[in-house]
């Protein structure tokens, strides 16, 4: 946790103009967080809806297809073994994608068929019907596990992308803006110290040299006192006539 | 004739005969049906089993009750009757017993086939094969690397060598799809139960011949119905049809070529039962499935069996009709289990 200081700087106009620049940084960088945040926690919210309408049909489609289960083994006998027997490859397989919301990528499952259906013949001879139907159910419910699962896996990812924005953006608002407002604000009040300062020493340096002024003109002024009246000396710019000059 | 079968049959088969009356005689009444319908949950069901002659074999179960432990207890119970009828029987009503358990021998051998070709241990899969279909060489069936070998290793002492004559001369074990397999050995057992009816002879043919047309007609529709969506073609499919059926070749060809439903019916309107069987089927709100009316039918022509006496249709009928016991009640309990109870009515009651 950062304590209530701030950015040690050496106060100056630069630094002053350094810091007003990166405090409207980080005001538009909390916003545009705060516009991603707001983003991804409204799609958090519709993916949370289809979750639950999801699970709610995922209920039905089981317990239907548990129970056309009970149906195909009434009439075709016991098949499981046969069933089991007869896996090798996977005819319905999973493929990831990646879906980008507001600069989090997301997992999505997308389901694919793949070669024929190796049960084609099962239940030839009784209860075809009722195992059609069987592999049907089952297929929708795969379809749903599926996209259950694509929904699990970005409402995970949303939840810990949306934690991480939030904390950034508290974290702007409350340490790092403060902290450069508090520079700032040590900043100015430097400068305006040193600017009194300044004034001060200015006003003391003309009142110092005023009494200096004013002592060495009583100086000057009692010397003169004391050397009585004395002659001026000629002053030549006063003088109107020169002797020295023969001819004028 | 049939006054010397009479007189002779109580000498060999009369004890089992008996044995096997007694077995229907327990089997669940509609009443029954309607009670385990109304049971909230599974331990009310296993309540109301214990009254009936299931008795308490559920009585050991100490964790939770679940319907495929229902459904295991109730197939011991049945393979344990089975067995009993089995050791006491002597020639020709053994080798009859033997053709009933052939059917889940396949079974168990396209299982143990497919299991090997996948390279799957055996003491994994030989738990899982249908008791009543048990023979010995089981274990064996997964060191097989091919069909030749199999054939001529194996299968050979089994009695299911007959059945394997047709189907294995030149496919590679791997290339056939296992269902083909499967349909191609029961055509097969189709055919030769019905030969050995036949010479059999006396109530015995006028009892079970007919039920056996019917499940070789029946497997025709189905194989055809269910082979719409599939890439199976039609001489693939009609190889599977067995020909010991009510339909004649010529049907027979015709449901091969048969593209949708309508030419199936179309077929099936020769024969004035199974147009029956067909008709309002073709809309699927209809609260019973093709299959269920075959089920239907099939119970009933199994129902008929018992009211005659002196022959060896009994022994068939009472195990297909306890098999469809065991699936009503494992419905009725999966139902009650998945608190589904919309479709709980959809059993069909035996008597």
């Amino acid at each position: 946790m950062s304590g209530k200081d701030r950015i040690d700087i050496f106060p100056s106009r630069m630094a002053q103009t350094i810091m007003k620049a990166r405090l409207k940084g980080a005001q538009t960088g909390r916003n545009l967080l705060k516009k991603k945040a707001d983003a991804l926690s409204m799609r958090f919210r519709q993916i949370l809806r289809k979750i639950i309408e999801t699970k709610t049909l995922m209920g039905e489609v089981m317990r239907e297809a548990a129970f056309s289960l009970a149906e195909a083994k009434f009439a075709a006998g016991d098949f499981s073994t046969t069933v089991i027997q007869n896996v090798n490859k996977a005819q319905v397989k999973v493929r990831a994608k990646k879906d980008n919301v507001a600069g989090v990528t997301l997992p999505v499952f997308e389901h694919y068929q793949e070669g024929g259906d190796s049960y084609e013949l099962t239940g030839l001879a009784r209860g075809g019907e009722q195992l059609a139907k069987l592999k049907r159910n089952y297929a929708k419910a795969v379809e749903l596990l599926v996209e259950l699962a694509s929904l699990q896996t970005s409402f995970v990812t949303l939840d810990e992308a949306i934690k991480i924005t939030n904390r950034r953006v508290n974290a702007i608002e409350h340490v790092i803006i403060p902290r450069i407002e508090r520079t700032l604000s040590y900043i100015i009040t430097e400068l305006d110290e040193r600017e009194r300062e300044e004034f001060y020493r200015l006003k003391k340096i003309q009142e110092k040299k005023k009494q200096l002024k004013e002592k060495s003109e009583k100086e000057i002024a009692r010397r003169l006192a004391e050397l009585g009246p004395m002659a001026e000396p000629v002053n030549l710019l006063m003088e109107e006539t020169d002797e020295d000059l023969l001819f004028e | 004739m049939s006054g010397c079968a009479e007189l002779s049959f109580n000498v060999d088969n009369g004890y089992l005969e008996g044995l096997v009356r007694g077995f229907k005689a327990v089997i669940l009444k509609r009443v029954d049906y309607i009670n385990l319908a109304q049971c909230e949950t599974l331990e009310d069901l296993k309540l109301h089993l214990q009254s009936t002659d299931y008795g308490n074999f559920l009585a050991n179960e100490n964790e939770d009750l679940t319907v495929s432990r229902i459904d295991d207890k109730m197939k011991e119970k049945l393979f344990t009757e089975f067995r009993c009828l089995r050791s006491h029987s002597v020639q020709p009503l053994s080798t009859f017993l033997d053709y009933i358990t052939y059917s889940y021998m396949i079974d168990n051998v396209i299982l143990l086939i497919t299991g090997a070709v996948h390279q799957q241990p055996v003491s994994e899969l030989l738990p899982r094969c249908h008791p009543l279909g048990n023979f010995e060489q089981m274990g064996a069936v997964s060191i097989a690397q091919n069909s030749t070998e199999l054939y001529n290793a194996i299968m050979v002492d089994t009695p299911l060598a007959q059945f394997f004559q047709d189907s294995l001369s030149e496919m590679n074990l791997d290339e056939m799809n296992a269902e083909i397999l499967r349909n191609k050995l029961y055509k097969s057992y189709l055919e030769s139960f019905h030969k050995f009816c036949k010479e059999n002879g006396g109530t015995t043919k006028e009892i079970v011949c007919p039920i056996l047309e019917f499940e070789a007609d029946r497997r025709a529709f189905i194989i055809t119905v269910n082979s719409f969506e599939t890439d199976l073609s039609q001489d693939e499919r009609s190889q599977l049809y067995p020909t010991c059926g009510k339909l004649n070749p010529e049907e027979l060809r015709m449901l091969a070529s048969a593209e949708d439903h309508e030419h199936v019916k179309a077929v099936a309107d020769h024969h004035s039962d199974y147009k029956l069987i067909f008709e309002g089927s073709g809309d699927s709100s209809s609260d019973r499935t093709l299959e269920g009316r075959f089920f239907e039918y099939e119970v009933k022509l199994n129902t008929l069996a018992f009211l005659n006496q002196f022959h060896f249709g009994l022994f068939y009928a009472y195990i297909k009709l306890k098999e469809q016991e065991i699936r009503n009640i494992v419905w009725i309990a999966e139902c009650i289990a998945q608190r589904q109870r919309s479709k709980i009515d959809n059993y069909i009651p035996i008597f």
